[in-house]
């Protein structure tokens, strides 16, 4: 082979490819050493947030990453009682109709890009949930607000138009954060928000870094920088973990490989609650499901505990309706339609449908695949034939499923906290109807928190009776640290993943 | 006369790679506006109003005739403009160069891998060929061959990166921030990658090397004096390397897709990836950007080989 | 692209046909009876029987929702063969005819087949499936369609050099001055002599088939579940890797051996019927 061409061409591109390709793609650590006290603490999760605007971006990855870490609202939520507590708000009262709420805000709160905080970016910041920038559905929550007042730098006054028992629980998520006017050219890159971290990278595909700001009103966070690093594959976290490439696995999407970490002593394990109701969804509108007959035969046909043992290693924990133990309104309901195949079978011939054939889009998650497939099992037995189709998450799931409810049985966990409301929206995916829901979802919005807790818990009832939908589990929080790694989360029942508590050894 | 015949050859071929850019170009577009779903509408999410999602549709330009946005789309492929993500709401092509250039390092070394496996593996086999040790490393490349790259990777991070804790199980850093993490990291991938191309390539080499032994130029040089191993070195290896190289050149595109799967284990941020995850976000001018870049890489390299073969056929050159 | 390559192997003669010839003839086996008899219901879900070690019951063991690997195994050869069956037929269906047509027809048709079928090389199996999956949502469907296509430039490419070999022979040549249609000659006399080398790509096709079928499945583009396909199996297992690690061996041996096979049964049938090899030892 004539050596004369090859050798400058082979230089050449060596040369270009070597100057371009050295500073190629992005590393998943930087700073100190792993393990050494000032050392940036890697965090792995699941679902890579695609923007880091969640004012337009539905979705968890993106509060769970930015909320209470880079954004704060007037209030927070405290996520081992469920309490309501001040954040951003010292103090607040409620006027005794219930409309008006005076906050009195901190002062000396700057937002990372200087800007001082003030009643006029509580007002801003309201109004511009309400307004066409935010485009996500849980911007409805704002819709009860009829007036914001700055009544002074610190103080800030608040006007429903309606008395709201949940409104300032709502504060608490993603539609309470407090943005500065200037501050949100550009949301999706560059957030800016009062909290004590500030997004310093963000490499698509690989990690988003979070570093501890000197400005921070509050008690400084004890780990400087968190790298939040994005697995699709489960098995990868649980080897990066293992090879000291990651030292928290903060969402466990493979709760069989926990086995490998319990008894040794690097790790610990950390198993608690969340808001996620794993549902299996039943279309109440259209096809087969649409009769009530039919969707409480499913729910009957289903053994519950046989699907949490095998899609989740049964951890995890059951739950009869859409509400999680942690909400005041929980209630176990063992009577409403219980594991009884027989009597399953009777409902399906006496619905005229003693076989069926339905269509399992559901959304291609692990949890979800695994549970369809103990669900078709249990469904074939009673006669229903499924057939099983994962549905990329969340782009396909949200424009077949949840968009155009395009489907008969799907499968996906609902995270929002207190979302029984959507069965209240005949809009939902759900296409549940029901006018004594709507009248009691209403009801428990004005009225004592008994009343409140009283009519929840009749919808609770309600929708577990008509078979509205059926709830095969409520997912742990499932976390696998290094051992020394404290202020773990032991619940996850907010949006967000509270970074502000960890610290090392 | 030679020097004409090969220019003419590499006129036909420019020609004809040009073409196949444009057909690709259109293929993969008109491909990806099959894609249901409005880009509009997935943006906005669910709530969205009609007049958001026609402002939207309007701002995106996805209102225009197909004709229009495609020209729209391939005038700026030569600048490094893949346009602006309807959902990340970032340009694509910064994030496509970089991912690529993580991809090529990931490639190349998998391409060094398999030639440091399989040129003295495929010579050796060769010149051993009736030989028991001959036929050994034949059944071991035979094998190779049938283990998934995929499968690969997996045992090389169990045995390696946990068990033994030598390596890291994943991840990746650039070369000018940690050159010795960079290595590192880059270890299992392309042992992955390169192991399994490796035994690909290892029949090749013994069979473009068995093919030489047997010419009639080389048992002339031996005649003229040369031993054997000179012989083989002066003369056969060059001439086998030529079959080779065009080999290599088909390969690419089985490193190319040996890759997408090696990146999500080793969770390595390359073309692969960016891909998988622009199929999961429906992200449509993403997944655009991504396989015209990763046709393109193929095309061009076929292209340059080919020319490369036209300008070294030792046929042509003979008839110089 | 001119060179024509083919890495024979000489070395292995005879036991390459006869191994390649017994992994296959396991596959096809393995399928054929799990039409009749499988130890269970490959799909059938048992939870008090999670990951159960191999037994007397399960010989295989079972996997994380108590399924038994062995039926899996042996239903999964069934898509294996699926898959490969109409991947490559379709690729043959498609190629050979372009191929010959290619050989025989005009020059520039000639050129211009051969020059699609390099843009179709551009776009690899793989790419091919995550694209159609992303469009039409992943299944074995897609994935049959898209290796299909993907591999149809080989056989067009084989049958156009085998075409021309066998035009130029004397009796093809013979044939033509009589006056004899195009299609019948095509049909009886260049078909017949390129079935052999057709032959062969099928047999290394198939294994490239096998391959991406693993590789989608690995990806989560492959077979839906709970279709028992090995490249899921493969998948699913890797949850376990600590805990039951043979979960990922049983389907890894089965893709290896399988791959192993077609490549084997590829290469003893081209060293009988790929004429340039005839004759030389």
């Amino acid at each position: 082979m004539p050596r004369s061409f090859l050798r400058p061409a082979a230089a050449v591109l060596a040369a270009a490819l070597l100057a371009a390709g050295c500073s190629a793609g992005s590393t998943a650590s930087s700073g100190g050493a792993p393990g050494a006290p000032d050392a940036p603490l890697r965090i792995g999760l699941t679902a890579e947030p695609a923007n880091l605007d969640f004012t337009r971006t539905d979705g968890a990855a993106i509060p769970e990453a930015l909320l209470v870490n880079v954004y704060e609202g007037l209030v927070q939520l405290n996520q081992q009682t469920g309490d309501i507590e001040p954040a951003l708000a010292e103090t607040w009262t409620v006027s005794p109709d219930g409309l008006v709420y005076d906050f009195t805000l901190r002062e000396g709160v700057t937002f990372s890009n200087g800007e001082a905080f003030t009643a006029d970016d509580v007002k801003f910041s309201i109004e511009r949930v309400q307004s066409d920038a935010w485009t996500v559905s849980l911007a409805d929550g704002m819709g009860v607000v009829a007036a914001v007042e700055v009544v002074s730098p610190t103080q800030a006054r608040v006007t429903l138009s309606q008395p709201s028992n949940s409104w300032l629980h709502r504060m608490t998520t993603r539609i309470g954060a407090m943005f500065d006017p200037s501050g949100v050219a550009d949301l999706a890159n560059t957030p800016i928000g009062t909290g004590p971290y500030t997004v310093s990278e963000f490499r698509r595909g690989d990690a988003l870094v979070l570093t501890a700001r000197d400005d921070y009103w509050g008690e400084p966070p004890a780990i400087d920088e968190v790298v939040l690093q994005y697995f699709d594959d489960a098995t990868a976290a649980t080897n990066a973990l293992l090879t000291d490439g990651i030292d928290v696995i903060g969402t466990v999407q493979a709760p069989e490989s926990l086995a490998r970490f319990e008894g040794d002593d690097r790790f610990q394990i950390i198993e608690g609650t969340t808001n996620g109701e794993v549902t299996l969804a039943m279309n109440n509108a259209f096809g087969p499901t649409s009769d009530p007959r039919v969707r409480r035969a499913i729910a009957m046909a289903i053994d519950h505990q046989a699907v949490l043992d095998t899609a989740w290693a049964g951890r995890g924990a059951l739950i009869d309706t859409m509400v999680p133990p942690t909400d005041p309104w929980y209630q176990p309901l063992p009577d409403v339609t219980p594991y009884d195949p027989a009597a399953a079978r009777a409902l399906l011939a006496e619905a005229g449908t003693p076989t069926l054939s339905l269509r399992f889009r559901v959304a291609n998650l692990p949890y979800a695949v695994a549970s369809a497939q103990v669900v078709q099992s249990q469904l074939a037995a009673i006669g229903i034939e499924t057939q099983i189709e994962p549905l990329e998450f969340p782009a396909r799931w949200l424009e077949e499923v949840f968009t155009n409810a395009d489907y008969d049985l799907s499968i996906v966990a609902h995270v929002e906290p207190r979302d029984i409301r959507t069965f209240g929206d005949p809009d939902y995916y759900w296409r549940y109807e029901s006018a004594e829901v709507q009248e009691l979802l209403a009801a428990s919005e004005t009225g004592t928190e008994e009343q409140q807790v009283a009519a929840l818990q009749r919808v609770g009832r309600l929708i577990a009776e008509d078979a509205a939908a059926d709830w095969l589990f409520l997912l742990p929080n499932l976390i696998v640290a290094d051992a020394d790694v404290r202020g773990l989360p032991q619940n996850r029942i907010g949006e967000a993943l509270d970074l502000t508590a960890l610290s090392r050894g | 006369m030679g020097a004409l015949t090969v220019l003419l050859q590499l006129v036909r071929r420019t020609a004809v790679f040009a073409v196949s850019l444009v057909v690709a170009s259109v293929v993969v577009f008109a491909f990806m506006t099959v894609l249901p779903g409005d880009p509009a509408r997935v943006a906005l999410g669910i709530n969205a109003t009609e007049e958001a999602v026609a402002a939207t549709r309007a701002a995106f330009g996805t209102d225009r005739p197909l004709v229009v946005q495609y020209l729209d789309w391939v005038s700026g492929l030569p600048s490094g403009d893949f346009g602006r993500s309807y959902v990340t709401e970032v340009d694509i092509g910064p994030q496509i160069i970089d991912r690529l250039l993580v991809t090529t390092w990931l490639v190349l070394s998998g391409m060094a891998v398999a030639l440091l496996v399989a040129l003295p593996l495929g010579v050796l086999a060769a010149v051993r060929h009736r030989r028991p040790s001959g036929t050994l490393i034949s059944a071991f490349s035979q094998v190779g061959v049938a283990v998934p790259s995929f499968l690969a990777g997996i045992l090389l991070v169990t045995v390696f990166a946990v068990r033994l804790g030598w390596l890291p199980s994943g991840g990746w850093t650039p070369p000018a921030q940690d050159p010795v993490a960079f290595l590192s990291m880059l270890v299992l991938p392309a042992l992955a990658l390169g192991l399994v191309q490796g035994a690909v390539l290892t029949r090749y080499v013994r069979s473009a090397v068995l093919d030489v032994l047997r010419e009639d130029y080389l048992r002339t040089a031996r005649s003229k004096g040369l031993t054997p191993g000179r012989a083989l070195v002066r003369h056969g290896l060059r001439n086998a390397a030529v079959p080779v190289v065009t080999v290599l050149g088909l390969q690419l595109s089985t490193l190319l897709i040996g890759a997408v799967v090696v990146e999500r284990v080793f969770v390595i941020p390359g073309l692969g990836s960016l891909l998988l995850d622009g199929v999961a976000n429906r992200d449509l001018l993403l997944v655009q950007g991504v396989v015209i870049v990763l046709v393109l890489a193929v095309l061009v390299v076929n292209f340059l080989v080919d020319v490369a073969y036209t300008v070294l056929d030792p046929r042509l050159r003979r008839a110089a | 692209m001119t060179a024509q390559l083919t890495p024979s192997t000489r070395a292995w003669g005879p036991p390459a046909l006869v191994v390649g010839a017994v992994l296959v003839g396991l596959v096809v086996a393995a399928a054929l009876l799990s039409f009749v008899w499988t130890p269970y219901d490959a799909v059938q879900i048992d939870p008090a029987a999670r990951i159960a070690p191999p037994s007397s019951a399960h010989w295989l063991g079972t996997d994380r929702f108590g399924r038994d690997v062995l039926s899996q195994l042996l239903v999964g050869a069934r898509t294996t063969l699926f898959v490969g069956v109409i991947a490559v037929g379709l690729a043959g269906v498609i190629g050979t005819p372009l191929g010959i047509l290619a050989a025989m027809g005009p020059r520039w048709l000639g050129e211009l087949l051969m020059r699609t079928s390099d843009l179709v090389l551009a776009f690899p199996a793989l790419l091919l499936a995550i694209m159609f999956g992303a469009v039409y949502g992943p299944s074995t469907l897609t994935a049959m369609v898209a290796i299909g296509i993907a591999t149809a430039p080989s056989f067009a490419r084989l049958a156009r050099s085998g075409a021309l070999q066998v035009l130029a022979t004397e009796y093809v040549l013979a044939a033509r001055a009589a006056g004899r249609p195009r299609t019948a000659i095509a049909v009886r006399h260049v078909l017949p002599n390129i079935a052999g080398l057709l032959l062969v790509q099928a047999s290394v096709s198939f294994a490239i088939a096998v391959l991406a079928e693993a590789a989608l499945s690995f990806l989560g583009f492959g077979t839906r579940p709970p279709t028992p396909s090995w490249g899921r199996m493969l998948q699913e297992a890797q949850q376990l890797l600590y805990t039951a690690p043979e979960l990922s061996l049983w389907p890894g041996l089965a893709i290896a051996l399988a791959v192993l096979g077609f490549n084997l049964l590829g290469d003893g049938l081209r060293d009988r019927f790929d004429p340039r090899l005839a004759g030389r030892r």
